[in-house]
């Protein structure tokens, strides 16, 4: 049996990963509950935040900030690039869901091989936002980097909340995700929202990718583990609300760190997925029903 | 002047013809009825006039602007604003949001203005909560602005769909089948904000089934059946009318026929 302070140590590394898997599924949630899409590129913007901030860290030597800056925009430009040159054309041409739904999975393989092709397939990584740490409460140490998840993540949940609530583009955006039709007849322009959506979450998933890279590494695989933990983090927060959505990131991370100390690291996705199965049939509309909404 | 003219729409499903050759011009500042029994094909007119259906043939020009081919949004940002049948809320957001959606064409500005130009966009923001204030009133729910849509009373809902399609700034308001489901109570607080907005300036255009209430407030009535146009007059003409009678009573015996 692990110790007492091996738990509780694993249940903070959980929160700390599971508040960027929260990051993750908020993406997840924000392009379905617009546009019905399952976007499984959405792990593909956490590894491009990763590569682009590494890149200009290193190769440019931009100062941190400025480099998480400009690959957060640059990673939402990718996010629109992938909305008007693949989603906004099949849409036109009436592709059904699935169809798009592949297509996304078509462009995730698409972006990791240029990757490769113009980056290399070296994992690397780049220091924690600041120096010195861990903080050490007794016999549990919790790296600074952990603030920083902590305090990025809060504010963008404030901010995407305001978005949400008060301002005249994420009431609209809400309007689309409960009612296309009607929106469109009271002047919103549909298809504009949903470029919006995709940027939105591509930013989300860059500012994830950022955050993490210091506590582990970023390559051209990551996306894959990302993306899915993300994806399962959502289904269990039920696609809805960003706070829900964080909620099952967190819970997530934690039931994951706690599998690593209690029954080893390969067991980590088992886990995963064996919570993932335990929500769907206890609770088939997500945790907090934001599945059971929608028809 | 005309506001809205239609020329020979016609649309046919299949072969089938669900509105052939109807033509029909609205003034502007009238307050027009389209009525006709069931599937005469008023609905199916109105798909296409707000951009919603694509006609077979035809041209539908608004404000001396052809609009047949434009997308719905469009339709509706040149001031051609629609309410559905069955009522379409926005469920999960409150009253005052529903209405504050509506406003989206009346206000400017995205996440950009939201972060940059803060007092600018409060503002605007105060502005939108304002206005919404005062079309809830105007339709009688000011009190009702902070509960959830989907739990108000199906009269309300409606009445809430007519503030928030007004939030549009609509120069021509088209409300398909308003009366629909509401008792005789609601139906003439809808009547009555209906012809509240109609003075204030709004063209209407509405389609209904229920004769009584068209012959008390429409100036101007067409009448579908069988998806063609068969008379246009006043109140008082087409209450008068044979083919309109026998449209009527036509439907009603065979309704009796089918439930008897």
């Amino acid at each position: 049996m692990p110790s007492t302070v091996e738990l509780v140590q694993s249940l903070v590394n959980g929160v700390g990963t599971g508040l960027v898997y929260g990051l993750i599924a908020i993406g997840f949630c924000v392009i379905y509950n617009a546009s019905g899409i399952v976007n499984f590129a959405q792990g593909v913007f956490v590894m491009l935040g990763g590569m682009f901030t590494h890149a200009m860290l290193t190769r440019l030597g931009w100062p941190l900030a400025v480099s998480a800056f400009v690959s957060i925009v640059v990673v939402a430009a990718v996010g629109v690039a992938v909305q008007i040159a693949v989603i906004r054309p099949m849409w036109k041409r009436g592709a059904p869901l699935f169809a798009i739904i592949l297509a996304t999975l078509a462009v995730q393989l698409l972006i990791e091989q240029i990757v490769i092709l113009t980056m290399g397939d070296q994992p690397r990584t780049y220091p924690d936002f600041s120096p010195g740490g861990p903080l050490k409460l007794g016999d549990i140490a919790i790296s600074y980097q952990l603030f920083w998840i902590l305090g990025c993540g809060a504010l963008m949940v404030l901010l995407l909340v305001l978005f949400f609530n008060h301002t005249r583009a994420g009431r609209a955006l809400r309007a689309c995700s409960q009612n296309r039709e009607a929106a469109a007849l009271l002047g919103i322009p549909v298809n504009a929202m949903l470029m919006l959506s995709f940027a939105l979450s591509a930013a989300l998933g860059a500012a994830a990718g950022i955050l993490i890279t210091p506590t582990q590494y970023t390559a051209y695989s990551v996306d894959g583990p990302f993306g899915i933990n993300g994806f399962i983090a959502a289904i269990i927060g039920g696609f809805g609300s960003a706070p829900a959505a964080l909620v099952g990131g967190v819970l997530l991370g934690v039931v994951q760190s706690g599998a690593i100390v209690v029954v080893g690291a390969g067991y980590k996705n088992v886990v995963a997925l064996t919570v993932l199965l335990i929500v769907l049939l206890f609770f088939p509309h997500g945790l907090f029903g934001g599945l059971g909404k929608r028809v | 002047m005309a506001l809205l003219t239609v020329r020979n729409l016609t649309k046919r499903f299949a072969g089938l013809a669900a509105n052939s050759d109807i033509s029909l011009s609205i003034p502007e500042g009238c307050l027009f009825a389209v009525i006709g029994p069931n599937g005469a094909g008023k609905t199916t007119f109105f798909n296409m006039v707000s951009g919603f259906l694509a006609p077979t043939a035809g041209t539908i020009e608004f404000a001396g602007e052809d609009i047949t081919h434009l997308r719905q949004d469009k339709i509706a940002a040149k001031g051609l604003v629609r309410t559905f049948q069955l009522v379409q809320l926005f469920k999960g957001m409150t009253v005052a949001e529903n209405v504050e959606v509506g406003c989206h064409l009346a206000t400017r500005g995205g996440v950009g203005a939201a972060l940059c130009r803060m007092a600018w966009f409060r503002r605007q923001e105060a502005d939108v909560h304002a206005r919404a204030r005062e079309l809830l009133a105007f339709v009688g729910l000011a009190g009702q602005a902070e509960l959830d849509a989907e739990l108000l009373p199906y009269g309300q809902q409606r009445l809430l769909e007519v503030a928030r399609a007004l939030a549009a700034q609509p120069r021509l308001l088209l409300l398909d089948e308003p009366a629909a489901g509401l008792n005789a109570h609601e139906t003439d607080a809808l009547a009555a904000v209906i012809q509240e907005l109609n003075r204030r300036g709004t063209t209407v255009l509405l389609i209904e089934h229920d004769m009584a209430l068209v012959t008390r407030i429409a100036q101007r009535i067409a009448v579908l059946d069988f998806g063609c146009k068969i008379t246009e007059g006043t109140p008082d003409e087409i209450k008068r009318h044979p083919d309109v009678i026998a449209a009527y009573l036509g439907t009603e015996e065979a309704a009796h026929a089918q439930h008897g």
